[in-house]
């Protein structure tokens, strides 16, 4: 069945308010992919410092006429869910779509880095996806360890910054030892900070941080009526970033729960929930998250003026 | 006296050449103007027709979108009037805990927080958990105890009891200082027991784990179920703060406003939770 959705608010603001209509971008799902309308040949696009040039008809490069650049979110977290449906609705084995949902991944880096998104956090790995069958643990482990090897030049070029938080304890010795490696062959890359959650949980996080300031407390540097919530925000394994609370989470299959992801830092990020399958969200679903992150109204607790 | 009459005829030839050539000059000239007429009639019927297209096309799409609301609309009713079967009678048996996080401003219509509990009171849920950043629905505790009737909270309700057996609805009222605060909280009360341990000439690691924080958070008064099902009413799509600890697995529903509120709306998502099949990450 195919359902149209179009961004009425997009229509009001741009198109009403004058009098040449331009073909806004029009999402037409069918199935669990979204294929968007050809758009204006030419589009304009803002910068970062507020200058306005005008592009060519490279699609990609460009950010979308229903974005406005002022309103990107800095931080995008992403629940990367769906991988094995997505390989059991074809008949093939589940390594499969976690291949899939690695293309899915590196696509979403290529549009952050194009867009000037700061962070984006991946959910690759949690705690309790260690109870999962040994045999699709192994494969994540080596396809971690392959995706790391693979994409580290690219992602170079890309200047991004690779940080790996969670458990590494648990880890083979093997990703521990690349792990440590990409951070520090990335540490000093100024682009998109890419953040990614392997054996990690909120829960985790937050009782991790306590551990540390434990050690403190014992070598006198704190007292323990001194553990505030600045404190313990120190201590999370987010601090290895500028903007540790995501503004945008996206989970993918349709599932409205944020599993033990990043639960201290998301208390007031923008939750959406999207039903494509990870390795079928591409930039079409990603456009349509983004759009309504800009459009919503969104208050900390503070009132309308 | 032809050769008188040449220059005549010359001349009659000369001026009648100079007619034929101003007058296919004008032809001309009338020519040019008349496809540039065409030609701006033609650019203006594009115009006009694609202005009617794209008109079209954003009538079709409205019209989508109001036939998807009034759907909405007639199925809010529906489930309200207990005409859908399916909705009439639902399985509450996974719905241990349900939250309700208000935007802090519509949280002091008292009237509509009590007109939703009453609700949720009239379909079975034992359990509901009130939040709001500000504290405002803990400032109106008495009165929104008071006008359920049938609802207590967890310090006086009977913890003996199986949920489901249940007389009374557990109502539970948190704010932004149960959340972080009180795991920074439960982190000091931690941290002091251990040291009141290595003190003592306990030597041992700090062995800190999350059943630990739990025991410690419920030792603060920050303690309390897992919210199965956590029901945000209000403008932005975000928990607002609830308590992080408690949310590892809840199913989190946008509702949009208090104000807008349907009852149909409450039923259905309760009922789609019911039909979550969850496997915890394994």
């Amino acid at each position: 069945m195919v359902s149209l959705q179009l961004p009425l608010s997009t229509i009001n603001n741009k198109i009403f308010s004058h009098f040449n209509p331009k073909p806004a971008s029009c999402l037409c799902r069918v199935g669990n992919r979204s294929r968007a309308f050809p758009c204006n040949k030419y589009s304009i696009f803002r910068g970062g410092e507020g200058t306005i040039t005008t592009a060519t008809a490279e699609e990609e490069r460009l950010l979308p006429d229903e974005l406005r650049p002022e309103l990107m979110p800095k931080h995008v977290a992403v629940i990367m869910d769906g991988n094995g449906r997505w390989a059991r609705q074809r008949n093939l084995p589940t390594s499969f779509g976690h291949r899939a949902g690695v293309r899915a991944l590196t696509d979403l880096i290529d549009l952050c880095c194009k867009w000037g998104i700061r962070v984006l956090t991946v959910f690759a790995f949690s705690t309790e996806n260690w109870l999962r069958p040994k045999l699709e643990v192994d494969i994540l482990m080596s396809l971690f360890e392959m995706v790391l090897k693979e994409e580290l030049k690219i992602l170079m070029r890309q200047d991004v910054r690779i940080s790996v938080i969670g458990d590494s304890k648990k880890l083979p010795k093997s990703l521990q030892k690349l792990k440590t490696e990409v951070e520090d062959t990335t540490k000093n890359n100024s682009g998109l900070q890419l953040i990614i959650a392997i054996s990690f949980s909120g829960q985790y996080d937050i009782v991790q941080a306590c551990k540390s300031i434990v050690e403190k407390t014992k070598d006198g540097v704190i007292q323990p009526n001194d553990i505030t919530e600045a404190v313990i925000e120190q201590e999370l394994e987010t601090n290895c970033t500028k903007f540790p609370h995501p503004d945008l989470l996206i989970r993918t299959s349709g599932e409205q729960r944020i599993s033990n992801f990043l639960l201290w830092q998301l208390a007031y990020t923008e939750l959406a929930f999207v039903k494509s399958l990870w390795p079928d969200f591409g930039k079409a679903d990603f456009v349509d998250a983004l759009c309504e992150f800009q459009q919503r109204k969104r208050r900390y607790g503070g009132r309308d003026s | 006296m032809l050769p008188v009459h040449i220059p005549h005829v010359r001349l009659a030839h000369l001026n009648n050449g100079c007619l034929h050539l101003q007058v296919n000059l004008r032809f001309m000239d009338l020519g040019d103007e008349i496809q540039r007429v065409l030609r701006s009639v033609g650019h203006n019927l594009v115009k006009l027709l694609r202005h009617l297209l794209w008109h079209l096309l954003h009538l079709a799409v409205s019209t989508w979108y109001f036939g998807l609301d009034l759907a909405h609309l007639l199925q809010h009713y529906l489930i309200s009037s207990g005409l859908l079967r399916n909705y009439k009678v639902l399985n509450l048996s996974n719905l241990r805990c349900l939250a309700i996080v208000v935007d802090s401003e519509e949280a002091q219509h008292t009237s509509r927080v009590v007109e939703l509990l009453s609700w949720l009171s009239a379909i079975g849920v034992k359990h509901v958990c009130l939040y709001d950043m500000e504290g405002v629905l803990k400032e109106s505790k008495e009165i929104i105890l008071k006008k359920l009737g049938d609802a207590r909270p967890p310090e006086v309700a009977d913890e003996r009891s199986l949920f489901l057996e249940r007389k009374h609805m557990v109502l539970e009222f948190v704010s932004l200082s149960d959340g972080k605060e009180g795991v920074a909280k439960a982190a000091s009360f931690l941290c002091s027991n251990y040291l009141k341990g290595a003190s003592s000439g306990e030597d041992q690691e700090p062995v800190f784990t999350e059943p630990e924080m739990t025991s410690a958070l419920r030792a603060i008064g920050c303690g309390g179920p897992d919210p199965d099902l956590l029901l945000v009413y209000g403008s932005a799509r975000c928990h607002l703060g609830f308590p992080a600890w408690r949310l590892r697995y809840t199913e989190i529903v946008h509702m949009g406003s208090l104000k807008s509120m349907k009852y149909g709306a409450m039923i259905k998502s309760i009922r789609k939770f019911t039909m979550v099949h969850q496997n915890y990450g394994s």
